[in-house]
């Protein structure tokens, strides 16, 4: 009988502590990028990233993935172009991948190292700021991430000859709600 | 009989040694091991990773599991080339490369990252798998956009020019050679236009493309000036025809200057639509 007790607590225990220990799920997500050009700024925002975090012994990965496609900068020839630049029929996807300790994710600002695959190319961005905000049960991060056309090997989009500026900071404003 | 029978099983007992001997000191040379730790994305130890150790040349497996440490181990192994994959649940399954020579022991640590994958995104495969065929049609799509853009903006300069000439061209005092001007640089607008009317007309269609935004204003003024550039031409050889005779333009002939206006500016107009913000 004793026995059996044991085992009804530490089965169940024990499978606890092999699967993840938490998990966060991104509810809703603004993403966009801002491009400059000499007659025009543009932003291009997508609403349909997905993203998942686990978190193992203190520590969590999170993933991040958007189509290309679905980047809206309010003009339908624009966004093609930037989708024929960006080589998004063959790469369709922007994957973004980070770890952070669990203990991180608390309101104020964390620091992030970010692995980004766009483009068929994948950038490394150290320690990019994000702000932490606490609603209820979800947190929200926001940030900015310095990203170049370079960094990605795109040609610069042009418009009457004159192409866009290398710099194409993504801004992100994330809520995830944690769960086991 | 006994002793002849113990002396005969000792003689091939003793040769049995000799034969084997030398292809079981060369078997333990020859026998390599592969040996190290499985570790988590954050570096903590994955104990229970099934390691799969497979010989390349003749395609057979060894299978060894980590223990609570994380390190696993695998002996005797043929020298030669292994594919050695590493799986542990929660975690994606790591492949690697490692030759082994004879006799050497070899450390391989394997890293396995997280088990988060676009699938697990719940994205459609659809979605997430690239087309190197629809990237080509983009690509030709933009190529040909390019070109209808440059030939566009040079087509504006002998538009302009065919204005301001036609002003010298309808009155009264004017010559036959502001006449031939008119129509020679009208004629060079009216091959121009249509080339470059040709480029963005034979560009590949994207599927499932909703235009929007100042493209729409560019495209619907096209059904301006693209009708205008037919009829201009058209109107204006009419209202030469009249002014050679001595006449004064009449009729609907009249109507090629206003036509012409009217057209070029639907032209400046589709052409400022993409340009500029309004």
């Amino acid at each position: 009988m004793r026995k059996t007790l044991l085992l009804a607590i530490l089965v169940p225990a024990f499978s606890l502590f092999a699967a993840a220990d938490s998990q966060w799920m991104l509810q809703s997500s603004t993403i966009s990028y801002s491009a400059s050009h000499p007659l025009h700024h543009f932003d291009g925002v997508s609403h349909a990233a997905r993203g998942k975090g686990e978190c193992h012994s203190g520590e969590c990965q999170f993933l991040i993935a958007a189509p290309v496609k679905s980047f809206n900068s309010g003009d339908s020839n624009r966004d093609l172009h930037m989708l024929q630049v960006t080589r998004g029929a063959q790469f369709p996807m922007v994957v973004v991948r980070t770890q952070l300790p669990e203990s991180e994710i608390k309101p104020g600002t964390v620091h992030a190292d970010l692995q980004v695959q766009f483009a068929g190319q994948t950038a490394e961005f150290k320690q990019i700021p994000f702000q932490v905000a606490e609603h209820g049960k979800d947190i929200q991060l926001t940030g900015t991430i310095p990203a170049t056309l370079t960094d990605f090997k795109i040609a610069p989009p042009t418009l009457l000859t004159i192409p866009i500026k290398n710099e194409i900071p993504v801004h992100v404003d994330m809520t995830w709600s944690s769960g086991q | 009989m006994h002793s002849q029978r113990v002396k005969f099983v000792s003689t091939i007992a003793v040769l049995a040694i000799f034969v084997a001997l030398p292809h079981a000191s060369r078997a333990q040379a020859a026998g390599a091991t592969l040996s190290g730790t499985v570790t988590g994305p954050s570096g903590q130890v994955v104990a229970n990773a099934k390691i799969s150790i497979k010989n390349a040349a003749t395609g057979q497996s060894t299978e060894v599991e980590s223990d609570t440490a994380g390190v696993y181990r695998a002996s005797n192994l043929a020298p030669g080339n292994y594919e050695v994959s590493v799986a542990a649940d929660s975690f994606s399954t790591a492949t690697q490369s490692v030759t082994l020579a004879a006799g050497a022991s070899h450390t391989l640590n394997v890293a396995l990252s997280s088990g988060l994958s676009l699938g697990s995104l719940g994205f459609p495969q659809s979605e997430t798998q690239g087309s190197a065929q629809e990237q080509a049609r983009l690509n030709r799509r933009t190529h040909m956009l390019k070109v209808h853009q440059t030939l566009g903006l040079i087509t504006a300069a002998p538009m302009l020019a065919t204005v301001i000439s036609g002003t010298f061209a309808g009155g009264r005092a004017t010559s036959s050679s502001n006449r031939d001007l008119h129509v020679g640089l009208g004629s060079l607008t009216a091959g121009m236009y249509f080339t470059t009317a040709y480029f963005a007309i034979a560009a590949p269609k994207i599927k499932g493309t909703k235009t929007r935004g100042p493209i729409r204003l560019h495209k619907a003024l096209a059904w301006i000036h693209g009708p205008g550039m037919i009829l201009t031409p058209i109107l204006g050889a009419m209202a030469y025809s009249q002014k050679s005779k001595g006449e004064k333009v009449h009729g609907i002939a009249s109507a090629h200057g206003p036509v012409g206006v009217v057209t070029a500016a639907a032209y400046g107009l589709a052409l400022l639509s993409v340009s500029i913000k309004f």
